[in-house]
């Protein structure tokens, strides 16, 4: 008789950094699936939904959130240091999130002292940027938040050691899936075509337009499409800034071209 | 005699939302120092959206909180709807009103069965509670799906939909969903009364106990409500919410990337406790049975009753969602109301599930000039940390500091502070 071999569970750790936990919300709220993945997994530290946490070696480490603090940034560093794979959840952990929608132009200490006036914090604030920033991303989950479909794909994959499947496609794919009118044929603004798909075009599906909260898709035209909504009378800067709204640090690399 | 220092540091504090701590500084066996820290990041909301139009603004800001993201969206709308004059008919509000009861549900029920119950069983998680409490688990877990699909079915998705927009909404919900949703909520509600039952079996610590204030919205008719265009406060005072700034006096701390506010020079509370105090009288049918069930004299000084006030607004939005719908159900679809300016300045007040949510703008030919937000969770963190530095005398002073951190924690968790919106932490320090 094969002896009966006890296969170890996975070790996960899930975290949270500068957003608003969204992403961490919507794993707590896969109702169906919630107690699977508890069962599933050997849950070192979820704070968010249980109490006291074991911080060792992870065999996954789920982040979610921006590095917007020193505390962040050390912490990050640590948990890679501990972390066999490390995934990043979340428009704030991939490109930054809204709060990085000013990054780079000079003025992060200006509107912090806008906010909180000249007080000096325990905890050092810092311009908000993508965890891959600082350190090595293996994979990432984007959205805003996430989608419970694509977040319960990879962690089964990871769970069972598989390599997660990419999705390279636009906000537009899925959008034509759902047999939607086409916003765009109406020569009204929608970032579908520039926007990384996994939404189900949730707004497009409810007469609204893209606003592009998961953040710029891989192969996404911008020449053509800035071209496009110029023609609909909309101004190069209206673009802009309705673009970087929800495309963090990572946007920066795109509008270069443009 | 050389002077004994100590610290009690509970970081990062577990089963809330974001990233908190509790720090508290004890000197010869006295409090000397007590800190609810929040060292969420900051993310400068107020500044990002100078120079937005009123669309983008709706869709960035409820993005402060993931949890009560449609109160934020709410509170936008009802600030920016006075701003630009845009007059929505009635039949409108009552779908947001279905919306926001969709929330409450989605967020209570998370509070009181997954974050707040295990510390009352002796559990990590609620998840663990299922081998002994499985029959409870799983409704509370149906409870929280159904707050979940309604958020989905009116935002237009489950976390930071769309679909609410100045005048109304992109897409109404069809006439079958509706009926479907109103059966789901009958079928709901003997379990949200059965919860008040467990609730009233929970042993309360009474360490803490000392008196505070409270204020919340006052709906502007004479029932209950989460909404008004005034507050009433436990001094027996109605502002108008325009005069927030009158009332609310915020200050920063160093400890806190979370702005904290005093009335009167004094904390005070916010949430399901506040406005079962202060609206108590107003419910009606099961949740008035409910609240005749719970309520006692000492709800005004002991914050763990926001767990019961939450059970109670459980059966309440389950009940008046249920009247929502049907009255819904009569009316015609309402059209999308037209802005009749393009500037304008608006405060709107909602009661988020964690308290009173305000949204100020200033708007200037279609740009956001002002924009200005207090959170429930900056509102209370001074209340909290009060209620924590009383609970740590009376506990020392009796020498029970074994599972001292776990007091300081179900004070601290039970008022469901949400260290997202507020910009999160517990330390206690024995010097």
């Amino acid at each position: 008789m094969p002896q009966k071999t006890e296969i170890k569970k996975p070790r996960i750790g899930v975290y949270g950094f500068t957003g608003c936990a969204g992403d961490q919300l919507l794993i707590i709220h896969t109702e169906d699936e919630i107690v699977n993945l508890f069962n599933a997994a050997d849950i070192k530290s979820f704070v968010m939904a249980s109490s006291n946490p074991e911080e060792g070696p992870l065999d996954v480490a789920f982040i979610e959130g921006s590095v917007s603090t020193e505390e962040n940034l050390h912490h990050l560093k640590e948990i890679r240091q501990r972390a066999k794979i490390l995934v990043a959840i979340g428009n704030c952990a991939v490109s930054g999130g809204p709060q990085a929608m000013y990054t780079e132009d000079g003025k992060y200490q200006e509107r912090l002292k806008t906010v909180y006036g000249d007080i000096k914090f325990d905890v050092e604030p810092l311009e908000a940027t993508p965890i891959d920033k600082h350190v090595t991303v293996d994979y990432y989950i984007p959205g805003c938040s996430i989608s419970q479909k694509q977040t319960f794909a990879t962690i089964t994959r990871l769970l069972h050691g598989a390599e997660p499947e990419p999705y390279p496609h636009p906000v537009c794919h899925e959008c034509k899936l759902n047999e939607n009118h086409c916003i765009l044929l109406d020569k009204k603004f929608c970032l579908g075509p520039l926007t990384m798909g996994g939404c189900d075009s949730a707004c497009i599906n409810h007469n609204r337009p893209c606003v592009g909260c998961w953040g710029p898709n891989y192969d996404a035209n911008f020449k053509e499409h800035f071209k496009l909504l110029q023609s609909f009378g909309i101004s190069k800067e209206e673009i802009v800034q309705r673009i970087r709204n929800y495309g963090g640090q990572k946007i920066l690399e795109y509008l270069k071209e443009m | 005699m050389m002077t004994k220092k100590e610290t009690i540091r509970i970081e990062p504090l577990a089963r809330v939302e974001g990233h908190g701590g509790i720090k508290v500084e004890i000197e010869d066996n006295k409090v000397s120092n007590v800190e609810m820290r929040i060292l969420e990041g900051p993310r400068l909301f107020e500044t990002l959206v100078i120079g937005k139009t009123p669309e983008e603004d709706l869709s960035i800001v409820p993005r402060i909180c993931a949890i009560c993201n449609l109160s934020h969206k709410f509170a936008s709308l009802r600030a920016l709807e006075k701003a630009l004059d845009v007059k929505i008919p009635e039949v409108t509000s009552h779908y947001r009103h279905l919306m926001h009861h969709g929330e409450i549900i989605e967020s209570h029920s998370l509070h009181l069965y997954f974050l707040a119950l295990p510390d009352f069983f002796g559990y990590d998680n609620a998840v663990q509670m299922a081998d002994k409490f499985g029959e409870v688990v799983t409704k509370a877990l149906q409870l929280k799906q159904f707050g979940n699909k309604i958020m989905r079915l009116m935002g237009g998705r489950m976390i930071h939909g769309e679909n609410p927009i100045l005048g109304g909404f992109g897409k109404l919900p069809e006439r079958k969903i509706l009926m479907e949703v109103k059966k789901e909520a009958q079928e709901l509600l003997p379990f949200a009364i059965e919860t008040i039952d467990i609730m009233a079996g929970l042993n309360v610590p009474d360490h803490m106990e000392r008196e505070t204030q409270f204020l919340c919205c006052k709906p502007s008719h004479d029932d209950y409500d989460y909404y008004g265009n005034e507050f009433i406060t436990s001094d027996g005072k109605v502002h108008p919410v325009e005069n927030y700034k009158d009332i609310i006096k915020e200050r920063v701390v160093s400890h806190s990337f979370a702005k904290r506010s005093l009335y009167n020079g004094k904390p005070f509370s916010v949430g399901a406790l506040a406005r079962v105090l202060l609206l108590g009288n107003r419910l009606k049918g099961e949740a008035k049975k409910a609240y005749d069930k719970l309520y006692n004299e000492r709800w005004h000084k002991n914050p763990v009753y926001n767990n019961h006030a939450q059970a109670i607004e459980q059966v309440y939005s389950l009940e008046h969602l249920i009247e929502t719908i049907d009255y819904l159900l009569a009316m015609k679809p309402p059209e999308v109301a037209k802005r009749n300016r393009n500037s304008g300045t608006g405060t709107g007040a909602v009661e988020a599930p964690r308290g009173t949510l305000i949204h100020h703008y200033e708007i200037e030919d279609g740009r956001t000039m002002v924009a200005d937000y207090i959170t429930p969770t900056a509102m209370f963190l001074d209340d909290i940390e009060a209620f924590i530095r009383k609970s740590a005398d009376e506990l020392l002073s009796s020498n029970k500091k074994e599972g001292i951190e776990l007091q300081f924690e179900i004070i601290a968790r039970a008022y469901d502070p949400c260290i997202s919106c507020s910009a999160h932490l517990v330390e206690v320090e024995f010097k």
